[in-house]
């Protein structure tokens, strides 16, 4: 390969990241993060983000240049030299996706590890979801029940999950944690909501006729409201 | 000694088909006049056993319609329709006793187009009745699709009710899915791969022709599903239990349907597999397959240790509908999760169902049209085998957050990502043969390399579903619907393209217009960016999937996403006219118009009717260009059209 190529290589490679990374910079991809799971989760998005951009990069500039470059000139019935392989080459594609995606890997478990963990103290709210509305209820205050779910802000929370007839899920794009709820089973989910306010919670998993109006709102209120409100009678 | 066509050509004289018979007997002469008859008979039978069983054991209601639509309609009519139309016909006269016509070739060629609508073992006849019909199939889903954006153009509901946009959604995906792309492949495996080995024909002709006649039968079930009360079936193409179980009437025309289905695939997959095994020709070693080969043979082997598993899942579902056993009925001990890994031990598997041979197809297209050797043919073949082997370890990265076994998931994300490395090497190798190649930038070799790009994009959307963090997040949003269609349209539909285009001469004889060809890419290539880049988006923002109705914020990105995929549609019709006129009036095509170097190019187009004259002897690689005096195969056909030879 000649100098020159090597340098519109690169240059196509920079063009195309650039352009990646704006397509990765300028539209807000994720909601805002209201949750301590949630910053964790941008982390690992951002770092795939990156290594994707990496990847993009070389495939489009190689692509970019072979389709730009290599076309045959239209009396030009001839073969090219055959070139059957590179041991070097394939053995370099090979390794480097696998150190990139080990590295992925690495990084996810350890963020899912620590997303599993509740912190000290946890409160619990028990989840209801039957066609098509949420309730929950809090074990620790009396089985209070709401329609709305109300959380303390800063403080683990343990929510488990109860499906009284098919399978829902239940996702916060703010909180980032999904969690479906199955019949007979009881999945918990674990978040620690760090900003105040009020956010939407969705239903995710093909429920029936009414799916896509299955919505419930959470609260995200500070610790001494959050006392006041559960300590009092009625809804 | 006599050449195979000359034996052939004896046996057509002595054995021809009978012409058929006048009057009434023509009623009994197999075709789609007898099994127009046979189906509501054997309706009526099927009926008939439910009711007689019913009143036998006290049942009531006797007359329960449920049962006898599943038992009369769904199973023994189609069974009627196949017997009718003379799918059986060769084995029932085996078994019982009446005589046969062991070298019957008279199901062989098609004369005129009434040969198309008749049972026809010709792997070619097939492989276009395959085709065929999957893009009538692909029409149906794409204007499903085109109802399904109409009604998300404006949030609030529109045009359907809820149940109804749900049935959209579901059969949209079914069809697409199990009438379209996977028969698609199918169906230029049939005509291609029997060629490409120098074979005569497939390795089993009449199941050959078994397997596709079951295709309508399932597309017609599935579609015919919104004309029942209730509607379509609407728990998506997945239909999880429980929710299915407690589905309208329509979910039992899906759990068939697959059925149907999942039957043809399996057959045809056996087929494929003995095909390649036994019937290469001398000096077609393994390692001298071209890669198409290689792809159908992993394909067929990831179909045949796949597929029972989601007849399975379906045969679950209905019978926990009909017999009331509880298989995911929780109040009685059932497990729904037991539903979801059954069905994605299938369902993942057939995602490469759905790529592999797509891979295939791409790699003879770059190879003839760059002029050069496939980089690296023996780590292309291995990495398609890596893949069959990895993607059957890695089904429970559908069920992140299933609420499975916690412990599941990071074994799970290994695999899952670990396949980004033989699907790497593939890209990689790709474009290192284009690289510094004389690329001839005709419509296959667009789609190709449309193929490449689209799918590096999918690819890398896989990774963020691959890590478990991100997908929890992403997981059942418009994300994963952009994914799939960058790996399902991007990918398998663009390589399904390439191949109709590139064999479109083989196959018809003539040319396609080139120009209407590029203008199709051109405008699928632009529609589809356009149509589903943006769905990522929406999704990491916070839009679930399989919703009819949608918070008013994402109400700008689905108008441009509906008039993009309005547009996107519309480039199918000039697909469709580019292939109606030039079947009819195109130019004559030479018989290696791409000057490739497989053996289905080293015949006519269309091919003879037994393939080869005389059976080709391969001596080398595929995908030798550029390599002084190489050959694949010496064949002799001009030699034995010329000279009469001694018998």
């Amino acid at each position: 390969m000649r100098r020159g190529s090597i340098v519109q290589l690169i240059v196509i490679g920079v063009l195309a990241g650039a352009v990646a990374s704006a397509v990765a910079l300028i539209p807000d991809w994720l909601p805002h993060s209201a949750s301590r799971e949630a910053g964790r989760i941008d982390f690992v998005f951002w770092f795939v983000t990156g290594i994707c951009i990496f990847v993009f990069s070389i495939v489009a500039a190689v692509s970019v240049m072979a389709v730009w470059k290599f076309r045959a000139k239209p009396d030009d019935d001839s073969d090219c030299p055959p070139i059957h392989g590179h041991t070097g080459l394939e053995i370099a594609w090979t390794a480097v996706p696998a150190l990139l995606v080990t590295a992925i890997a690495i990084v996810s478990a350890i963020v899912l590890a620590k997303d599993d963990a509740a912190g000290a103290n946890p409160l619990r709210v028990d989840v209801f979801a039957q066609q098509f509305f949420w309730s929950y209820s809090y074990p620790g205050y009396g089985n209070k029940r709401s329609d709305v779910l109300r959380l303390p802000v800063n403080r683990s929370v343990v929510l488990r999950m109860t499906a009284k007839d098919v399978i829902h899920s239940f996702w916060v794009p703010e909180f980032r944690q999904k969690q479906d709820l199955v019949p007979g089973i009881h999945p918990t989910l674990h978040i620690t909501p760090n900003k105040v306010g009020t956010y939407r919670l969705i239903c995710t998993e093909l429920c029936g006729l009414g799916h896509a109006l299955m919505r419930s709102r959470v609260i995200v209120m500070q610790p001494d409201a959050f006392e006041t409100w559960a300590r009092k009678k009625g809804p | 000694m006599t050449s195979i066509a000359e034996q052939h050509e004896v046996h057509a004289v002595q054995h021809g088909p009978p012409p058929p018979p006048r009057g009434w007997r023509r009623l009994l002469y197999p075709g789609l006049l007898r099994a127009a008859w046979m189906a509501p008979l054997f309706f009526g039978i099927g009926s008939g056993i439910v009711v007689l069983c019913r009143w036998w054991g006290s049942w009531h209601p006797i007359w329960f319609g449920e049962v006898i639509i599943l038992v009369g309609a769904l199973i023994a009519a189609p069974i009627g329709f196949l017997a009718g139309i003379g799918a059986f016909d060769y084995w029932v006269r085996y078994s019982i006793g009446a005589p046969t016509r062991p070298e019957d070739h008279s199901g062989h060629g098609a004369y005129s187009w009434r040969d198309y609508f008749r049972v026809n073992t010709d792997h070619k006849v097939i492989g276009i009745q395959y085709l065929t019909t999957t893009i009538f199939f692909f029409l149906a889903g794409g204007l499903l699709a085109m109802l399904v954006r109409a009604e998300l153009a404006k949030p609030g509901m529109q045009f359907f009710d809820n149940q109804t946009y749900n049935g959209l959604f579901s059969v949209h995906a079914s069809l697409m899915i199990f009438l379209f792309v996977i028969p698609a492949f199918a169906g230029i495996a049939n005509f291609v791969v029997p060629l490409m080995l120098g074979a005569p024909d497939m390795a089993f002709p009449r199941l050959n022709a078994l397997s596709y006649w079951l295709l309508p039968i399932a597309g017609i079930m599935m579609l015919s599903s919104f004309l029942v009360p209730g509607g379509a079936f609407a728990s998506g193409w997945t239909g999880y239990a429980p929710l299915s179980v407690h589905q309208p009437l329509g979910t039992i025309f899906f759990n068939m349907g697959v059925q149907w289905a999942g039957a043809s695939s399996i057959m045809t997959a056996l087929n494929f597999l003995v095909t390649i095994i036994t019937m290469r020709a001398p000096g077609m070693t393994f390692w001298r397959m071209p890669l198409l080969v290689w792809a159908n043979f992993t394909t067929s082997l990831l179909v045949v240790i796949a597929t029972p598993f989601i007849a399975g899942s379906q045969f679950f579902v209905m019978f926990d509908r009909i017999m009331h056993t509880h298989f995911f009925d929780t109040a009685a001990g059932g497990y729904p999760l037991g539903y979801q890994h059954i069905f994605w031990f299938y369902s993942h598997p057939a995602v490469y169902i759905m790529m592999l041979p797509g891979f295939g197809i791409a790699s003879e297209v770059i190879s003839a049209m760059s002029r050069k050797p496939i980089f690296g043919y023996r780590l292309m073949a291995l990495s398609l085998m890596a893949i069959l082997v990895l993607g059957f370890s890695v089904w429970a990265h559908h069920m992140f957050v299933s609420g499975m076994a916690p412990w599941l998931r990071v074994p799970m994300m290994i695999t899952t990502l670990m396949i980004a490395v033989p699907t790497g090497i593939k890209v990689f190798s790709w474009l290192a043969t284009i690289w510094e190649g004389k690329i001839n930038f005709s419509t296959p070799m667009l789609w190709a390399v449309g193929f490449i790009s689209m799918f590096v994009i999918g690819g890398l959307s896989g990774i963020y579903l691959g890590a478990v963090p991100i997908d929890i997040h992403v997981s059942d949003t418009y994300f994963v619907v952009a994914h799939i269609h960058y790996v399902l349209f991007g990918g398998s539909l663009f390589t399904i393209f390439a191949g109709i285009y590139y064999w479109f001469p083989k196959m018809t004889g003539r040319m396609y217009d080139e120009r209407l060809g590029k203008l199709h890419f051109w405008l699928t290539f632009v529609g589809f960016n356009l149509t589903f880049f943006p769905m990522h988006l929406i999704g990491t923002q916070g839009m679930p999937r399989r919703v009819s109705d949608y918070a008013p914020t994402f109400a700008h990105w689905n108008l441009f996403i509906s008039v993009a995929s309005f547009a996107l549609g519309a480039s199918t019709i000039v697909f469709l006219y580019n292939m109606v006129t030039s079947m009819r009036r195109g130019p004559v095509a030479e018989a290696n118009p791409w000057r490739s170097l497989t053996l289905e190019w080293q015949v006519s187009s269309p091919p003879p009717i037994f393939n080869f004259d005389e059976i080709p002897q391969v001596v080398g690689n595929p995908y030798e260009y550029g390599v002084p005096g190489a050959r694949h195969a010496v064949l002799n056909g001009d030699r034995a059209a010329t000279e009469v030879q001694p018998r």
